[in-house]
């Protein structure tokens, strides 16, 4: 079974290689927020695409933007999301 | 070329039937959807035409829900989703004055409540693919709207305001989005003119003569190829010379 410290690297890959990002997965922080000043700097078309690479390769549907927002703030909350979603996955 | 999946709306018209025409021209392996609301014999007879290349399929561009079950069947099929052509609209002509409430929002519907939810609809696939070409049929008469068509004009300029917009969006998803304005273009409308009014319209284009429905499905195509992947956001007149 995938460990949290697995999903997380996981999920950093994911950003990176979908958004093309000149960041390696290990400079991503855990909790570091993925928009705004102190983040990674992503942007509205960074969460559109983040959007549709989480339910491609995790399952995980963000219903709406309210939900979105949520999930996408960090890397933490992404996985949490994806936790949440998936029963097989351990908490 | 690539075998390509290709949703074109509107595709029982005349410029609808061209556009498909071409994409089967352009490649033995592509897959064209058609999307009808209403009669769809014309379409119907063009799938007949192609067996295992083409499907007919009932859509409403003015429903959310018909797009999404619509693009969610061709994603389902094919995996992939290359090309979508927004062609599907309508004119109801009057003068502002005479113009009702229901003229105004179904063409405004048709044609641009059309247009954005077909892009909003494809974009998932498209993101991620990482690559699209969405093209979308606008007119002249959102470049120099004509008395009696407000409402048209609106909408296709719109249409052209909606394609600039959403190209900066996705550019770098790998996705473009042009707009095409036809002039003067042999459909149904052209051929219900009289033989003075034809003769005026012709003395408005430089060219003397309307244009064919393969020569807009031509530009369509272009557009739509992995050769105009630097293309986006572009409005392309085909009117022979009109403005």
């Amino acid at each position: 079974m995938e460990s949290k410290e697995e999903l997380r690297r996981r999920v950093k890959l994911m950003i990176v290689e979908n958004l093309m990002l000149q960041v390696t997965v290990d400079e991503i922080r855990d909790q570091q927020p993925l928009f705004g000043p102190g983040g990674l700097g992503l942007d509205s078309v960074d969460a559109l695409q983040l959007v549709v690479a989480l339910e491609k390769e995790f399952g995980l549907k963000l219903a709406d933007q309210g939900i979105a927002r949520q999930v996408l703030q960090s890397v933490e909350t992404m996985a949490d999301a994806i936790q949440n979603c998936s029963p097989a996955t351990p908490k | 070329m690539n075998p390509r999946i290709i949703l074109i709306t509107g595709a029982n018209g005349g410029l609808g039937q061209a556009i498909a025409r071409a994409f089967f021209r352009e490649s033995a392996d592509n897959s064209v959807w058609l999307g009808v609301r209403g009669h769809r014999e014309a379409a119907e007879k063009l799938a007949s035409e192609h067996p295992g290349r083409c499907e007919v399929a009932a859509l409403d561009v003015t429903q959310p829900t018909e797009w999404r079950d619509l693009v969610s069947r061709i994603v389902g099929q094919h995996q992939r989703l290359d090309v979508l052509v927004n062609n599907a609209g309508y004119h109801a002509d009057s003068l502002l004055a005479q113009m009702t409430p229901e003229d105004w929002r179904g063409v405004l519907a048709a044609n641009l409540d059309g247009t954005f939810h077909g892009c909003q609809s494809v974009l998932p696939a498209m993101v991620s693919q990482r690559h699209g070409r969405i093209v979308n049929i606008a007119s002249l008469s959102a470049l120099a709207a004509p008395p009696g068509q407000t409402n048209y004009a609106a909408a296709k300029a719109g249409v052209i305001a909606l394609t600039q917009s959403l190209a900066k969006e996705v550019a770098r998803i790998g996705i473009t989005v042009n707009a095409i304005c036809p002039g003067f273009i042999e459909t149904g409308i052209l051929h219900a003119l009289g033989a003075e009014a034809r003769k005026a319209l012709l003395a408005r284009i430089p060219m003397r003569r309307t244009g064919r429905p393969e020569e807009v499905a031509a530009a369509v195509c272009f557009l739509a190829c992995p050769d105009a992947g630097y293309i986006t956001g572009s409005t392309l007149k085909v009117d022979g010379g009109v403005l």
